[in-house]
């Protein structure tokens, strides 16, 4: 394997933000955007290499690339320690990617104060590589809450709709929500005696030594009420659809595509190896709450939404109840099923909120009922919507299928009446998906849509919106073509749980 | 070339099609029609060569996917069974191509439509070939897929965009049940493969009758069974070479040949279901017939009827057959069912492009009553819908006739009572039949569009005359154990025909009931502009029409009444309750601690940031044990 001259992850990491950090200070607006361009396909250069050259790069307990920086308090365990494992490589991939995708689609929106959208949207690309890429997990939630921040901003500066309640709600909630999850994080760090926030360090210890059953159940219990805010968990997710649909479109592609799985990554990677006992005492409780809340009931409620963002902002919050029941089995069939899951939905949600953009700037709407007929006028935009709408709901050849398929083999062993319920969801994702891209591409354009094209004659859609979405959709299709991209590395890392740990090359 | 690459060729050849006039030739409709055209002509002879040819169950398989202690390959599953409907495949799918050539020619939107076909051809063809449930199942939602496209080829109009929706929709219901037969399997089994699966049921491996239940609902949803039929007629919205290939010939039996693949999984409760649920489609599809006005709805109530036939033939099971002083069991429900595929695959595609030139001719028009007088316009078309109907309704020595007789031996070996009502529905078919032949061709044009019909050049006559001559052989011993080389001997040696008395008894009842049905037409409907029973006897006419509308607006006012309040009483009680009562109330207790009110004042960067900082500055702390709790 050819090696690069430098750790590709912290140069993933670092750019975007060094980039951020030349913008804001004074760098012209011209430049800027130069320099944006660059920064935001740096991360996903460096995402692609990882991956290439993962299979072939030496392991230490299944991760790859590891490297630790000093930070001056060694003594107590913290460290920024970056390296990927099977299961953090895919997902560092989806972030670079969609950041890749968000951020040349905020290049092309002409948004107000292009600068400063530019520079919060590269700290959140930043931030998202530093969650993947931590093997530390206090640098896993201080680059959480690095991407959390500028969202926050976005929505209350350039928000549509709501946005100063949105901004609120969101602040709150998932502010409440990483507290939380902190003081889970932190607790375990506490009780286990380790003395150490490295991951690796803290499974080998908690494999030794595990906590009490009672202890790890409460911890368990409180990491999923706090990481279950941050992606959702039904009845913690009323933020998602109102946040989504303030947001501008390449926050929120980042946040519901990216950012959002932070939740369910920890849970994948710290909840449920380090709790084991925690994770078999809320396995029912968390399946059937997916289950009956997030598909089921947030299914028949998307059924309800008149307005397209908010449509898919609920879809996805429907969608996350997947991911909660490939968790809950805790085999890796359903785990694995979670994590692939992810990725894909990552990637067609962000497809989602850009393409609903776009069909926004072209029909100066999301209210489903004013649209119609849209193929016409534009029928690229609308045959990137039918692909997105049927990666969405689970069609084979894109990747979302593999990740749905997974789980519902696994929730079959766990329990098939959870199964019949979640698989029931599928056509339920079906009526809501189909029924929106009929509206918004096909039949007869409604007046209202005449009298806007009579202004606006709708174009079709332009380059500068094609290339973002392109990237999106080859990834989708190429994963639903070949799973084994990133399933053989999802499935190395739960089928070898990782246990032996040595210390990484220091640089 | 090796067989395993031949069968790659043939099944990736259509993707690439699709996949070149996708990203390349949209706006190039003559090279899109070249394209999809140069590879139905390279799956037709790739086909043949294949079904006739020598090799089979060969194998080759990939790994898409491994997780855990799930893993799914891809692979090939090549016996008669798959030959045959390769062979069927190839064929219809090369007159239907060649036929919308002529058919679409004035479509600007054309090379969609050839790029949906090609899309179709793919995963056609991969339930064919397929040698798992999962892979039957993907390609099997992909075959949805491709029908939702074509369905709703003239997007513009809203009946077309309502009716692919409604097909893809119920097709997910059925599957519902489909996907989760297959989960059980995957769970009981550790596999999907077919070979292993029947392997272990001959070990014996006990089958709940759930499973393949279970697995029978994507059939009845693909197969349009009751009470999942509702979107078939609907889907008469697509242009009706589609509605040839997909919607009569192929797709809609691939759940046919999904019961064929599982047959081993059949215990005697769920034939018993499955018998029942053939036989009352087969009973009411063709009830509705009967009141159609539209050329192409009573071509798709009969399909469904059809279908009901062979879902039916299929739930009769083995037949115990005496063969000099010992018994053995043959399959004959498996062979009944798809020799009535088969057959039914060249009539009723034969039919449906004989509507499609019928409306081409006749600008577009497609109520049967505004027709007539086309024989002498149209004598080709004429013709060969002659033999179409003949041999749907049986007439003996079609093909029609023998695949027909060997599901009515079958049914009166074993089910007496199915056994009527199938003769029933054959009374109703050649009724429906000559009554939609007779209005169509006979008598004087009776609209603009008849009055100036001619035919439609070879590209259009060419297919029919194939389709025709094949649904006159296609019935004959000679045919499969002569002409084919005998290539498909293990489905048609399972097929049963009577012998002797039994012999006699249904050659009698299918003449029988061929004469009755056709004379009862001939003589209630003379070629006129009206409908002559909804004038005589107009409530019989309207309890008809009732029962085929029954169930549309049972599930209309199920979507309205029960899911669509269903859906707007939670996002109400969402709205008022989780988003509005919680958060005001998280917010309410923020305020009251006074902790922050002003820094979550929105916009107000700094604050954000200083509060970050100290956050951050505290953990810091914290860690480094300046702190402590």
């Amino acid at each position: 394997m050819r090696t690069l001259p430098f750790d590709p992850l912290l140069a993933a990491i670092a750019f975007p933000l060094a980039s951020a950090l030349v913008i804001a200070s004074g760098l012209p607006k011209r430049w800027s955007v130069r320099l944006a361009y660059v920064a935001f396909a740096v991360p996903l250069l460096l995402a692609l290499h990882t991956w290439w050259h993962f299979d072939a790069s030496p392991k230490v307990a299944g991760y790859a690339f590891l490297t630790q920086y000093s930070t001056g308090l060694d003594a107590v365990g913290i460290s920024l320690k970056l390296g990927l494992n099977g299961i953090a490589m895919p997902l560092f991939l989806l972030a670079g990617l969609v950041g890749f995708a968000a951020g040349l689609y905020a290049l092309q929106s002409q948004a107000e104060r292009l600068k400063l959208y530019l520079l919060l949207l590269l700290v959140m690309q930043g931030g998202l590589m530093g969650v993947f890429a931590s093997v530390d997990v206090l640098f896993l939630y201080f680059f959480h809450e690095l991407a959390l921040i500028p969202t926050f901003i976005m929505v209350g500066v350039w928000g549509g709709r709501d946005r100063t309640y949105a901004a609120m709600k969101l602040t709150i909630y998932l502010t409440l929500g990483a507290m939380l999850s902190l003081a889970g994080l932190i607790a375990i760090y506490a009780r286990s005696g380790a003395n150490s926030f490295d991951l690796m360090a803290l499974r080998e210890h908690l494999a030794r030594f595990p906590l009490d059953q009672a202890l790890q159940g409460n911890l368990f219990g409180l990491l999923l009420v706090g990481l279950g805010v941050l992606v959702s968990l039904f009845p913690l997710h009323t933020w998602a659809p109102l946040g989504y649909g303030a947001a501008p479109s390449s926050n929120a592609m980042l946040h519901a595509g990216v950012l959002k799985k932070f939740g369910l990554y920890t849970l994948i990677q710290v909840a449920v190896p380090l709790l084991p006992a925690g994770h078999a005492a809320w396995a029912s409780p968390l399946a059937w709450l997916a289950v009956i809340g997030n598909v089921l009931i947030i299914g028949f409620v998307t059924l309800a939404q008149r307005d397209l963002k908010q449509m898919i902002g609920y879809s996805s919050v429907m969608h996350m109840g997947y991911a909660f029941l490939g968790i809950a089995t805790g085999t890796a069939v359903g785990v694995g099923g979670a994590v692939f899951l992810m990725v894909a939905h990552g990637l067609s949600v962000a497809l989602l909120f850009l393409l609903a953009t776009s069909v926004h700037h072209r029909t100066q709407t999301f209210a489903l009922d004013e649209m119609g007929g849209l193929a016409r006028p534009a029928p690229v935009l609308a045959a990137f919507l039918v692909a997105a709408t049927f990666a969405g709901i689970g069609l084979p050849g894109f990747a979302n299928f593999w990740g749905e398929l997974a789980v519902f083999v696994a929730l079959w062993q766990f329990s098939p009446a959870v199964t019949a319920v979640a698989v029931a969801g599928v056509v339920i994702s079906a009526i809501y998906g189909l029924r929106a891209l009929a509206q918004v591409c096909f039949g007869p354009a409604t007046p209202r849509m005449e009298e806007i094209a009579s202004r606006h004659p709708p174009v079709d859609l332009r380059w500068s919106e094609r290339v973002p979405a392109v990237v999106l959709l080859t990834a989708l299709l190429a994963l639903g073509f070949w799973p084994r991209a990133i399933s053989d590395p999802i499935h190395a890392a739960l089928a070898a749980p990782a246990t032996a740990a040595a210390a990484p090359s220091a640089r | 070339m090796s067989p395993a690459l031949l069968a790659s060729g043939v099944l990736l050849a259509p993707l690439a099609a699709a996949a070149v006039i996708a990203f390349g030739l949209r706006r190039a409709p003559g090279a899109a029609t070249a394209v999809a055209l140069l590879a139905a002509v390279l799956v037709a002879v790739g086909s043949l060569v294949l079904a006739l040819g020598p090799a089979r169950d060969f194998t080759a398989s990939v790994e898409l996917l491994r997780l855990g202690t799930f893993g799914l390959s891809l692979g090939l599953k090549f016996d008669d069974l798959a030959a045959l409907l390769l062979a069927i495949v190839g064929i219809v799918g090369l007159c239907v191509h060649v036929f919308s050539v002529g058919y679409m020619r004035e479509d600007p939107d054309r090379a969609r439509y050839f790029g949906g076909l090609a899309i179709f051809m793919f995963s056609m063809l991969g339930i064919v070939f397929a040698d798992s449930l999962l892979m039957l199942f993907i390609f099997w939602e992909l075959v949805g897929f491709s029908s939702w496209l074509l369905i709703n080829h003239h997007f513009q109009r809203t009946p077309a965009a309502e009716a692919s929706k409604k097909a893809f929709i119920v097709n997910r219901v059925g599957d519902f049940g489909f996907l989760l037969g297959l989960v059980w399997c995957q769970a009981q089994f550790g596999t999907t493969q077919l070979d292993a699966l029947a392997k272990a049921v001959d070990g014996g491996a006990v089958v709940a009758a759930g499973l393949p239940l279970l697995l029978f609902c994507g059939a009845v949803g693909k197969s349009a069974q009751l009470p999942l039929h509702v979107w078939l007629p609907d889907a008469m919205e697509g242009p009706t070479p589609v509605s040839a290939l997909i919607h009569a010939a192929t797709m809609v039996a691939a759940g046919i040949y999904l019961l064929c693949r599982i047959h081993f999984l059949m215990v005697p409760a769920a034939l018993e279901v499955i018998l029942w649920t053939g036989t009352i489609t087969a009973l009411y599809a063709a009830l509705c017939a009967v009141t159609q006005r539209d050329i192409k709805k009573v071509l798709a109530y009969s399909t469904l009827s059809q279908l009901g036939y062979m879902v039916a033939a299929f739930g009769l099971g083995s037949l115990k057959v005496a063969h000099g002083d010992h018994h053995h069991l043959i399959a004959a429900g498996v062979g009944a069912a798809m020799f009535h595929l088969t057959t039914h695959a060249f009539f009723k595609a034969l039919l449906f492009l004989g509507a499609g030139s019928v409306i081409h001719a006749c600008h577009h028009e497609q109520d049967i009553f505004k027709m007539g007088g086309l024989a002498r316009r149209l004598p080709v078309t004429f013709t060969t819908f002659t033999i179409g109907v003949l041999s749907l309704i049986g007439m003996p020595g079609l093909a029609g006739f023998f695949s027909k007789d060997a599901i009515l031996y079958l049914a009166w070996a074993k089910h007496p009572g199915v056994f009527a009502v199938l003769a029933l529905t054959a009374v109703l078919t050649a009724f429906y039949m000559v009554r939609l032949w007779r209005i169509t061709f006979l008598g004087a044009a009776r609209g603009e569009g008849a009055e100036h019909a001619h035919e439609g050049g070879p590209a259009l006559t060419g297919p029919l005359i194939l389709l025709a001559v094949l649904s006159v052989i296609g019935g004959y011993g000679w045919f499969y154990s002569g002409l084919l080389g005998g290539r498909f001997d293990g489905v048609i040696d399972s097929v049963v025909h009577p012998a002797g008395a039994d012999h006699t008894l249904i050659l009698l009842t299918s003449v029988a009931v061929l004469v009755a049905g056709a004379l009862g037409a001939w003589l209630l409907y003379p070629a006129a502009g009206e409908d002559a029973v909804a004038r005589r006897a107009p409530r019989l006419f309207g309890l008809l029409g009732g029962l085929q509308a029954s169930f549309d607006r049972a599930y209309g006012a199920y979507v309205a009444k029960v899911q669509q309040r269903l859906a707007m009483l939670l996002n109400f009680l969402e709205q008022i309750f989780l988003a509005g009562l919680i958060v005001r109330g998280l917010a309410g207790v923020v305020g009251l601690l006074g902790l922050g009110a002003r820094a979550l004042h929105v916009g107000n960067a700094n604050a954000y940031a200083y509060w970050f900082l100290l956050g951050l500055l505290a953990l810091w702390a914290f860690a480094a044990g300046l702190l402590s709790f």
